[in-house]
């Protein structure tokens, strides 16, 4: 009975350590380093190369797309004085904008320059509709006209239809 | 209305605070008139909560933006439809959703065994109560969604466009309904050990209970696992996002546990484990809760208010602490006879499952709290995203699947070398079969596409495995009786409503894996700045961008919508509108995706961006098999509904077990 209590134990710490090393694996292999733009340029050590994700806000003004090629944009991401030039290629998120806080991931290069691969806009939902709207606090209420509708603009010059 | 609404819920938590205290003294005093005066609590405590959530939903119907809450999710325009679910569209009124929820479960335990299990089910009250009164207490004095705005505004913010879609009506509250449900079994597990009953009755008074969370809890996770695929608009259904995370582990541990429960249940096996697993399943919920409402991970789906996921941590931290001393405790009571016999057996090959599911719950977790970890550790953040749980999840995932066809078909005690043959030699011809038929048709260039071709393999094994089972009972009854086919297989499966539902779970289960894995590995996708009348193609599709338009669909809503059409052999195919939508009040846009789903593959269309010049840029993904998981899931709601369906076999020998209980304990009403 003894022996068989052993061989059941043994099979299942076989088990529970090839999932151990499997984790073990996966956090060395994909694991990212996290910073805010501050924290990332006032590291002492260069993460050039290194996988990395950075959270900052877009810097008013900052958004500059190729003219000849749409999905190639460049852009500046800031958080605490510190800002950072970012290099990206793809479709941008609906919620990329102007001042709006990003999350990118990829490397970088020895110039300074972030190539993302992921660029993230943090939380579309509006259980962060306070903290999104900054100085408008619960007690406080807009007033009917004060929404913005960019992009809407946009779409003024093309065929309307109404139903 | 809304006084009265404030004033319920004060009244809730002070019934439950009392009716948690009266149970247990009765319990412990074998006081019956405090019992009967306990026993009207989950009554009054149900109703206060049901009461105040009418009055929110009423403020809600009626547009009443004297309440910060219904200021801040609803506006005057927004659809009935969705103004009832705000309800649950924010913090405040999702806790109390929560307690509704919980406090209805409460009414119905209540009602199922009046006057029933004296022993227990008091107990089972109190904790249930106890957790009332945790919940009814951050709604009164934390968050409170009957807080008022002195001066009331004309107009509410409005709900995110984001959460105006159908799935907003039925995600939440499904997620919802399997989250609180599991208070109901540990309530019980709980109050079996306080009370020093532990036999496996608490196990049959629960099943149905764990059954049906743990199916609202697979449905929820499927529903939100669709939402992103339509609304989110990138082309997948699953991030391993904190929050989706959070939703699956308890799934995974509640798994386990209604694996595990059957070995007690037939072997007097794994007292302690089963404990422990419910106990962990629950904290889970709890966690998933905490996660969502502390801010500590960045997610998607964070709540704003960052405090009060310290409430819940605390909250966490007693249970975990109180249970694991009360198992502790009762330790030599929970021993069991039974051991097990050998590694090829049924129930070593439930408790393989058990480790199995664990180690992805473990892995998940893990994954989960990294950054938290690592900063506290080493002082840096370091995440884990995607790939960390692809790497880590899907080889666990693949054994799991191998043990879905091994399990149910592999003998008691202990499998000889020709109950192997005699049940294994059909699925291994068959997944013989199937690695030699598919090998010249699937590309294996790298290590997703590797694991995908074992996957089908692993699926035609199981498959054949379940359908043996049916086959095998199937041909057994006409044998007996002179019966169709049809008739037999129904016969069958209706006579053993929980061995053959779970077949029918473990089938969309199945399903499942085959969507995941056929979408992972083949999909492809491409995005294109287009100009009117231009085309591109992709996997054998042309598609053309036609024209744009823009439509002034209501007052507050903008819609811009793309028009492409879809040729395929030179022949058009399908028509896709992908669309953007801007609302008022929002300051920003909405992704509107186009698909076309069939069972080979979807073809799934984003209108990313547009110009004045009506060039636009469009993102085309195609996504292999994608509608097998959705398939799965119907399967697996169709097996759970058969395995659940009141069993009369079932019931006989339940009443049994109950009055042989009442016999050792009257009821105070006979008394």
């Amino acid at each position: 009975m003894k022996q068989k209590k052993v061989r059941f134990l043994v099979g299942s710490l076989l088990i529970v350590g090839a999932i151990g090393y499997l984790i073990t694996m996966g956090i060395s292999n994909t694991s990212q380093y996290f910073f805010t733009v501050d924290e990332l340029l006032s590291q002492k050590v260069s993460y050039a190369g290194a996988g990395l994700k950075v959270k900052g806000n877009v810097v008013n003004g900052s958004i500059q797309r190729d003219p000849n090629d749409y999905l190639n944009v460049n852009f500046s991401i800031e958080e605490n004085d510190a800002s950072l030039k970012v290099a990206y290629q793809g479709v941008t998120p609906d919620m990329f904008i102007d001042g709006g806080e990003v999350v990118v991931e990829g490397t970088m290069d020895k110039n300074g320059v972030f190539h993302a691969n992921t660029l993230l806009t943090s939380c579309p939902s509006k259980y962060e509709a306070e903290k999104e709207a900054g100085k408008m606090h619960p007690g406080k209420f807009p007033k009917a006209d004060e929404y913005q509708k960019p992009g809407i603009n946009k779409a003024e010059a093309l065929p309307k239809t109404t139903i | 209305m809304n006084d009265i609404g404030e004033f319920t819920l004060l009244v809730a938590l002070a019934t439950a605070l009392y009716g948690c205290v009266a149970y247990v003294m009765s319990a412990r005093g074998n006081r019956i008139d405090l019992y009967l005066s306990a026993d009207k609590t989950p009554f009054i405590v149900w109703a206060c909560v049901t009461i105040s959530s009418i009055c929110l939903w009423t403020a809600f119907l009626t547009d009443d933006f004297s309440l910060q809450y219904v200021w801040a999710y609803s506006n005057i325009e927004l659809d009935t439809f969705y103004k009832f679910s705000s309800f649950w569209g924010g913090q405040k009124g999702s806790l109390l959703f929560w307690t509704l929820l919980l406090t209805t479960y409460m009414l119905v335990v209540y009602f199922q065994n009046r006057s029933k299990n004296l022993r227990v089910v008091p107990y089972a009250m109190a904790i249930m109560l106890a957790v009332v009164v945790f919940f009814l207490f951050l709604i009164n004095f934390s968050t409170n969604p009957f807080e008022r705005i002195p001066l009331p505004p004309e107009d509410g913010r409005g709900l995110n466009p984001l959460l105006q879609n159908y799935w907003m009506v039925i995600h939440p509250p499904t997620l919802y309904l399997g989250y609180v449900g599991f208070t109901v079994p540990f309530a019980f597990a709980v109050a079996a050990l306080i009370s020093k009953n532990l036999d496996d009755s608490w196990i049959r008074l629960t099943r149905k209970w764990t059954l049906i969370s743990w199916f609202f809890l697979c449905m929820g996770n499927l529903f939100g696992a669709s939402w992103a695929y339509v609304e989110l608009g990138w082309g997948g259904y699953w991030a391993w996002d904190p929050v989706e995370n959070a939703a699956f582990m308890p799934l995974l541990i509640a798994t386990a546990f209604l694996h595990s429960v059957m070995i007690q249940e037939k072997k007097d096996m794994m007292k302690v484990w089963n404990m422990s697993l419910i106990l962990l399943t629950f904290s889970m919920t709890i966690f998933g809760t905490f996660i969502t409402r502390s801010g500590l991970i960045q997610s998607v789906h964070t709540f704003d208010e960052a405090t009060l996921g310290y409430y819940f941590l605390a909250f966490l931290f007693v249970i975990m602490a109180a249970c694991t001393a009360l198992i502790i405790a009762r330790l030599p009571l929970l021993k069991s006879a039974n051991e097990l016999d050998s590694f090829l057996s049924r129930e070593s090959s439930f408790l393989f499952n058990n480790l199995v599911l664990l180690g992805i719950a473990f892995a998940t977790f893990w994954g989960t709290i990294f950054p938290i970890i690592s900063e506290a550790v080493r002082g840096v953040k370091i995440t884990v995203g995607p790939p960390f749980y692809n790497q880590v999840n899907v080889p666990i995932g693949l054994a799991l699947l191998a043990l879905i066809g091994i399990g149910p078909v592999i003998a008691w005690r202990r499998a000889t070398l020709s109950n192997l043959k005699k049940n294994f030699l059909r699925p291994v011809i068959a997944g013989i079969v199937a690695a030699v038929a598919l090998y010249p048709f699937v590309p294996l260039g790298n290590r997703a596409e590797i694991y995908t071709y074992v996957t089908f393999v692993l699926c035609a094994f199981v498959l054949t495995s379940i359908l043996t089972e049916f086959y095998k009972g199937t041909v057994s009854r006409m044998g007996l009786h002179e019966e169709s086919v049809v008739g037999a297989l129904t016969t069958v499966t209706w006579r053993n409503k929980r061995r053959y539902g779970g077949y029918i779970v473990h089938i969309g289960v199945v399903l499942i894996f085959a969507g995941i894995a056929g979408s992972q590995a083949y999909g492809t996708h491409t995005e294109k700045h287009l100009k009117l009348g231009d085309s591109f193609e992709i996997r054998g599709y042309t598609i053309t961008y036609e024209k744009l338009v823009a439509i002034e669909a209501t007052s507050i809503k903008t819609r811009i919508i793309a028009q492409l059409a879809v040729e395929r052999d030179g022949k058009r195919y399908w028509t896709g509108h992908p669309e953007k939508e801007f609302y008022k009040g929002q300051n920003q846009p909405v992704s509107e995706v186009d698909v076309l789903s069939t069972w080979k593959e979807d073809l799934y269309m984003i209108l990313a961006d547009f110009r004045e010049d009506e060039s636009a840029t469009i993102k085309v993904y195609v996504n292999p098999m994608v509608s097998w998981m959705w398939t799965g899931g119907w399967v697996i709601a169709f097996g759970t509904m058969i395995s659940m369906w009141p069993d009369r076999l079932e019931q006989r020998r339940r009443l049994d077990r109950v009055r042989k209980q009442e016999q050792l304990f009257p009821s105070p009403a006979q008394e």
